[in-house]
């Protein structure tokens, strides 16, 4: 397992951007928002939220759509669009970098699982919306899990373990360990797929607990995903309060 | 979906002023480009350009296919460019605009049509395979001079790019992994690089690398694509100011010391990515490669 890692505002245009490097996996993250929307798309009272997913290599296909689709509906429960209705949010997420990405056989990155990137694009999305400063109900962590083949469960795993896996799920959980996210792909019992949960559970709480534990400190030395970005996170929005302590 | 900004009448004025005066609103020279910095990543073939605020992502892939039928021995090379929201919230996706459509259209006359890449070397075996390299232009912020940024990024990613070896025997072809073989460089003829020059107060003023501000003020454009030996590869005049062929002279000249300075950049960049990854030059030594 390896630890993510973020930065963030870094483009100039977009109202909040981030980008995202975990496992391989390196996604830029844009927002634009609250914009104005097309008389076709916009809702009386809530925000319509767009996502658009595009590949490092080639045009999106079905497999984009599926993820665009899957992100769409975790955002509309994390954004409060009802505070900007008839307006446009918009999220962009460019890949920039697969780690299977072998670049002469692009066949062979068609048949594997499209959740495996979903995870990344979850969290680069949540890290550009704070970046926007986009309102959010909460924050969530998502993660990959993998059952192998002798039913033990890896959280965020390797190359290999990916190769091994029998299934491979994703569960994002809200700050308050609500189930956000879940989708599967491959063969399961509902045993395994309780571990899982617990798995994922235990991995997005942790992360809160070590929250609370260290509030002020900004350095984060605890082995969980969250951690690393709640840091970086904090550092964004103490450098764009300065200019408060200095009135005081 | 929003339109770009316009820029409001003081704005204008005060630019378009501060030009009369032989003033730049950054400060630059009128034959200056921006500050331009190059990143390769870890793997072969992606070139992230910066150029000032513009950033500009290439990158290179390649995949064996079948060859078009009225093209049999060569290989097939294709550049795609789409403009995504983070760089503007004005461009839309699934719809080209007009930008779009000239980026893409010089891009292709500047880097394919010119032959900068040698297709009849992608050939694996004429009328069954070939290799299909293509370019995926990714923008991730706008700030004017796009044609540039793209067009250093797509000939620096085209250099870097390593294809991997393959053998034929016969009918039969293997694609040798990368770590099994060392893999092979695109065989290159010529480096083109774009210089676009924006026109100003009815092609009075000439400036280079213009921003996005100067570029939403200019009455023309000139887009000159030429290599470090001066040959030009494609010259595109925008825009409806009448410009006096001297100062396309002019133009073409101040170009060819940009593309030079720009040409010995990319390659001094090279060099330190390949030193970098590849501290022993084992991989040089390792090389089967013929040099042309």
């Amino acid at each position: 397992m390896t630890l993510p890692d973020a930065s963030l505002s870094h483009i100039h245009r977009a109202d909040g951007s981030a980008t995202y490097l975990q496992n391989g996996y390196s996604i830029i993250g844009g927002v634009n928002g609250p914009i104005e929307v097309g008389r076709r798309d916009e809702l009386p009272e809530e925000a319509t939220i767009d996502v658009i997913v595009r590949p490092a290599v080639g045009v999106g296909g079905t497999r984009e759509r599926h993820l665009e689709s899957i992100i769409h509906s975790t955002l509309q429960h994390v954004i409060l669009i009802q505070n900007h209705p008839r307006t446009l949010i918009q999220v962009t997420l460019q890949v920039i970098r697969m780690p299977d990405s072998d670049t002469f056989n692009s066949k062979k990155r068609q048949f594997s699982s499209p959740l495996r990137i979903l995870p990344s694009l979850l969290q680069t999305a949540l890290l550009a919306l704070l970046s926007a400063s986009i309102p959010l109900s909460t924050t969530f962590t998502a993660s990959l899990i993998t059952v192998a083949r002798g039913s033990n469960t890896v959280i965020n795993p390797s190359p290999e373990d990916l190769q091994n896996a029998r299934s491979t799920h994703v569960l994002a959980f809200s700050a308050e360990g609500d189930l956000l996210v879940a989708e599967s792909q491959g063969e399961f019992e509902i045993g395994d797929w309780e571990r899982v949960f617990e798995m994922g559970l235990h991995a997005a709480r942790s992360g809160s607990e070590n929250r609370k534990g260290a509030d002020s400190d900004v350095v984060m030395l605890d082995d969980d995903q969250g951690g690393a970005l709640r840091g970086l996170v904090q550092q964004k929005i103490e450098k764009d309060q300065k200019w408060k302590e200095n009135i005081k | 979906m929003p339109r770009e900004p316009e820029l409001s009448l003081n704005e204008r004025s005060f630019v378009l002023q501060a030009l009369q005066e032989n003033i730049r609103i950054d400060g630059r020279s009128f034959d200056a480009f921006r500050g331009l910095e190059l990143n390769f990543g870890d793997e072969y073939g992606v070139a992230d350009v910066k150029l000032g605020k513009t950033r500009v992502i290439a990158r290179i892939s390649a995949e064996v296919t079948r060859p078009f039928p009225d093209r049999l021995f060569d290989g097939i090379f294709t550049i795609t460019t789409e403009l995504s929201p983070i760089a503007s919230p004005a461009f839309e996706v699934g719809r080209q605009t007009d930008q779009e459509v000239i980026l893409s259209r010089i891009l292709e006359k500047a880097i394919r049509r010119s032959s900068a890449l040698d297709t009849e070397s992608l050939c694996i075996i004429a009328g069954q395979k070939c290799w299909n390299i293509r370019a995926d232009v990714h923008l991730l912020d706008y700030d004017g001079g796009l044609t540039d940024a793209s067009c250093i990024a797509v000939i620096a990613a085209l250099q870097h790019f390593r294809r991997p070896d393959v053998s034929v025997e016969g009918e039969n072809v293997t694609i040798h992994a990368m770590e099994e073989r060392v893999p092979v460089p695109l065989s290159l003829l010529h480096h083109p690089i774009c210089v676009t020059f924006s026109f100003f107060l009815g092609g009075g003023i000439v400036l280079v690398d213009a921003t996005l501000q100067e570029e939403m003020l200019r009455n023309g454009e000139l887009t000159i694509a030429l290599n470090r030996h001066g040959e030009i590869c494609q010259i595109a005049k925008l825009g409806g100011v009448a410009v006096e062929a001297l100062t396309f002279l002019n133009c073409t000249n101040i170009a060819l010391v940009k593309a030079q300075e720009i040409s010995r950049f990319i390659s001094k960049k090279l060099e330190e990515d390949l030193k970098e990854k590849n501290p022993s030059r084992l991989l040089v030594e390792l090389s089967a490669e013929n040099e042309r």
